[in-house]
């Protein structure tokens, strides 16, 4: 396996001939795009959901008292 | 069948299939992926006339290919959402669109870094990549459009109309600018589809790329989709029971 | 507009009013029908002032500025298309009324191009002129530019369908509109380049014309629907 690489050793690897940088910049810009596209949507619904269980525990606090309604926190109406 | 096809509508069913589906996913990305990035890295031999920057092409065309899916995608989406108003398919195209302009963006700067060794210059007025551009244009108006219209229902039903009319532009773009491109300069030599015929050490592990990147697509595509499904739904009790059973997230 | 509202108008008669009606209205603002064509003669005189004045280079990008410039100036003119029917309420009765959309839009479309395009197609052999255009592609020019100028209206009307109701549509028309055009822009801006060096054209002038026919066909539709989203 090892004899059909196309590099004899680490450091000729990480030069990647003339290219170092156009190889390399390529790789990491694809990384950033991985992560980013995948970190983001994560980092989003975990806000949601934390703002969203914050609401509700406020409307639950809010029940108890008469006028704590804020128009936002009908939990059946809506869509659906 | 369109029972299948309205059930697919319906937000909560795709929600829950889709979470059922994404560890798998994960998995098969995750499998490829490194498969692919170490066999493009280490593996491949240089070639003769572009020496390493050969690996370039290994994450260029994978994410080039996918961003030229984009467009038919939320025309589809939009062609759905005109004729049956299913809520889910204008998610999906609503988020398509970003991503796409992700992918078409990575294309064109990878595009770029590629084509400095072989044209000596970072930007040419190269067929492919002046029709990438006008496609990442086109994305970008969809997106703005979005933004712009304030009713939620009228922007789904503008958008689609703006998808489905600039997925007929594409291919006129793409053939007007390679029409242009030809005349307007020598071919350039870096050709990239007629070179010498690819053996199995190189075509391989650019299959192997291109699976991975399109279930990165798809994965990337899925979460943000329910991401959009949890913020229209919010009111809907399956989402609030949903958020209750999630353990509280830190203050 | 009463005309179009009997269930017994002829569809050709509806067209023919909305076309009458639009270039009247056009007709009595004469700032709207005056801004483009100044617009246009301004941006083209912008280019010797910021590129240079020598004449080679100038023939050189004569082709491609006025094409450009022509882009911009239809552009700015779209907005007069649906606005002010919108705001009076008559786009509504447009789509209320019984006869086909595509016609009625696409008069509208017609009556726009003739008081916005038309001029601009007139005005542009003077400015190739200033821009030392070389002779033979004078035709070539105006040809094209006639070919082409109705097709950025028929694409810049879905563009302007799609915004009518913001309140800001300044930029977001030209970022929606704008990339559709580039098929019109490079074909036209070709042929010019083409004639002045004497090349053939015949394959110019068909891509033009099927562009056209394709927009001709296929955009009103387009811009019908879009204004049935915006209004409503």
């Amino acid at each position: 396996m090892f004899e059909s690489m196309a590099f004899d050793s680490v450091s000729e690897f990480l030069q990647m001939g003339k290219y170092t940088f156009h190889v390399w910049s390529v790789y990491a810009l694809f990384a950033v795009f991985l992560t980013v596209n995948l970190y983001l949507p994560l980092a989003r619904r975990r806000q949601f959901i934390r703002e969203q269980q914050r609401r509700a525990l406020r409307d639950s606090q809010a029940n108890q008292s008469p006028d704590g309604d804020d128009g936002r926190s009908d939990a059946n109406g809506g869509s659906e | 069948m369109w029972q299948w096809f309205f059930r697919l509508g319906s937000p909560k069913w795709f929600y829950e299939l889709s979470g059922r589906w994404l560890p798998w996913l994960y998995v098969a990305m995750t499998v490829l992926l490194s498969i692919g990035v170490i066999w493009a890295l280490l593996f491949v031999p240089q070639d003769y006339q572009q020496g390493d920057t050969i690996r370039i092409m290994y994450v260029h065309v994978p994410v080039a290919s996918i961003s030229l899916a984009c467009f038919p995608l939320m025309a589809v989406a939009g062609v759905i959402t005109l004729v049956w108003k299913m809520k889910l398919a204008d998610m999906v195209a609503m988020c398509a669109a970003p991503i796409g302009a992700w992918f078409t963006a990575v294309a064109l700067a990878t595009g770029a870094i590629w084509g400095q060794p072989i044209w000596g210059t970072w930007w040419a007025w190269d067929a492919r990549l002046t029709s990438m551009l006008i496609q990442f244009f086109l994305l970008i108006g969809v997106i703005a459009l979005r933004s712009a219209i304030e009713s939620p229902d009228a922007a789904a039903r503008a958008c689609a109309l703006l998808s489905i009319v600039g997925a007929i532009n594409v291919p006129i773009i793409k053939y007007s600018v390679e029409w242009w491109n030809t005349l307007h300069q020598p071919a350039s030599n870096f050709a990239m589809d007629n070179e010498s015929p690819f053996g199995p050490e190189i075509w391989v592990p650019l299959v192997i790329m291109i699976c991975a990147v399109y279930l990165f697509f798809v994965i990337s595509l899925i979460l943000s989709t329910r991401n959009e499904i949890l913020v229209r739904e919010r009111r809907s009790q399956w989402v609030v029971d949903l958020i209750a059973a999630q353990k509280p997230q830190g203050a | 507009m009463t005309a179009l509202t009997g269930p017994q108008v002829s569809t050709f008669t509806a067209f023919r009013a909305t076309l009458r009606r639009d270039l009247l209205i056009a007709l009595k603002r004469r700032n709207d029908l005056l801004n483009p064509l100044m617009f246009f003669l301004i941006v083209v005189s912008l280019f010797p002032l910021g590129v240079s004045s020598d004449p080679q280079e100038l023939t050189r990008i004569a082709a491609g500025t006025v094409w450009v410039s022509a882009l911009l100036a239809s552009m700015l003119s779209l907005d007069n298309l649906y606005r002010a029917d919108y705001e009076d309420g008559s786009l509504e009765q447009l789509l209320l009324s019984p006869q086909p959309l595509y016609f009625l839009v696409l008069a509208k479309n017609i009556a726009h191009w003739l008081v916005s395009g038309l001029p601009v197609v007139l005005l542009a052999p003077l400015l190739a002129y200033m821009l030392y255009l070389p002779a033979d592609a004078y035709w070539t020019l105006m040809l094209t530019l006639l070919l082409g100028t109705p097709v950025l209206s028929l694409f810049g009307s879905i563009g302007v369908a799609l915004t009518v109701g913001l309140g800001s549509r300044g930029l977001i028309l030209a970022v929606i509109v704008l990339p559709l055009t580039v098929p019109v822009l490079i074909i036209g801006a070709k042929a010019v380049a083409d004639a002045s060096l004497g090349l053939a054209l015949g394959m110019h002038y068909s891509l033009l014309g099927a562009l056209l026919a394709l927009s001709l066909s296929l955009a009103p539709l387009a811009s019908a629907a879009a204004l049935k989203i915006s209004v409503n």
